[in-house]
């Protein structure tokens, strides 16, 4: 987890609901998804992700269910709203928008010229 | 190593209230853990390998802990102390007149005697009076604002139910007051009205039969 991490971690909630727009998944099934697509360089933490499921519980964008396993181990699905999928559009929008902005505004076109300065 | 990440969880979540929700997290949370160690061990680590790499992937739980806490706290159908006070107040009103009324039910009966109403229409306003004070106390009982629980943990629950459990006690205790005082003015009417006080005792049988009946329709209801 060496790359900026603290910038992803801004953009939790559209990594997940970009998730749940496949299919509807659990926590580790996420996380894993996240790790295999970043060819683990990135991984989310229980706590952030729990934290990020909770907030978007409560906004309405995710439901969840718990889904009964024959193999013995119960676990509690998410699955995406119609208000949810809206927000991801947005949420993708919005960061779309960001990244074309930041890589103009972080560009330099010039190099300083150390040896001129004082 | 499945009860040592178990174990794990029951430290992390020790200060957190037993609620549905936050065992339920504690339940989803620890699967996880459970499915990455077994992932760890597929990998090739060492048992203590796979639980550290699994204990490191929780990552800081203070504000996701915290978040339980806010949701429980604002259940909004917990009844405020200012409710509270103002129903305890109502009540003490409902509970004054309805006495006052017992008292001056005997009344009408004082002041119409010796008069073309003293037979029919006093008594008939004594259990009106009377009648009316039974209301007013059953009336308040029903109404009082009653304790909600403000979330799910059990202590909760118990307050709830002791609440209610005291709270019918107290309903039961107030009809079979008003009873006992509706059964001694009849007693006393039926007396003097018919001077049978040979036999009028009886009602004081029936007003045991009477309360045993209310007193069992109250247990069914519950």
């Amino acid at each position: 987890m060496s790359i900026a991490s603290d910038l992803i971690r801004g953009h939790t909630d559209t990594i997940i609901l970009a998730h749940l727009t496949e299919e509807d998944s659990y926590g580790y099934k996420i996380n894993k998804d996240i790790q295999v697509k970043t060819n683990n360089q990135y991984e989310l933490k229980e706590a952030t992700l729990y934290t990020a499921f909770r907030r978007l519980e409560s906004a309405g964008y995710i439901c969840s269910y718990w889904g009964d396993e024959n193999t013995g181990a119960r676990r509690r699905y998410y699955s995406i709203t119609p208000e949810g999928d809206l927000a991801y559009q947005q949420m993708k929008t919005e960061w779309d928008e960001a990244k074309g902005l930041i890589d103009i505004l972080i560009k330099s076109s010039k190099k300083r010229e150390d040896t001129n300065g004082r | 190593m499945e009860d040592k990440l178990r174990a794990y969880m029951d430290h992390l979540f020790r200060d957190v209230k037993p609620t549905r929700k936050s065992v339920e997290l504690k339940e989803e949370i620890l699967q996880n853990l459970v499915d990455k160690y077994h992932d760890m061990m597929a990998e090739g680590k060492t048992p203590e390998a796979a639980y550290n790499i699994a204990v490191a992937s929780i990552g800081d739980m203070d504000e996701l802990l915290a978040g339980l806490h806010g949701t429980t706290s604002g259940g909004g159908l917990s009844i405020t102390t200012e409710e509270l006070e103002k129903g305890r107040r109502k009540s003490a009103v409902l509970i004054s007149i309805a006495v006052m009324m017992y008292i001056m039910s005997i009344l009408p009966p004082i002041l119409l005697s010796d008069t073309v109403f003293e037979n029919r229409l006093a008594p008939a306003l004594m259990f009106i009076m009377i009648a009316v004070a039974t209301a007013l106390i059953i009336y308040n009982n029903m109404t009082k604002p009653r304790y909600h629980r403000t979330d799910d943990s059990i202590v909760e629950e118990f307050k709830e139910w002791q609440e209610q459990t005291d709270s019918s006690r107290r309903a039961m205790r107030a009809i079979s007051s008003a009873l006992w005082a509706v059964i001694v003015v009849i007693y006393i009417i039926i007396s003097f009205w018919t001077m049978a006080w040979h036999i009028t005792w009886v009602i004081f049988l029936i007003g045991v039969a009477v309360e045993g009946i209310l007193k069992a329709i109250f247990e069914l209801k519950k």
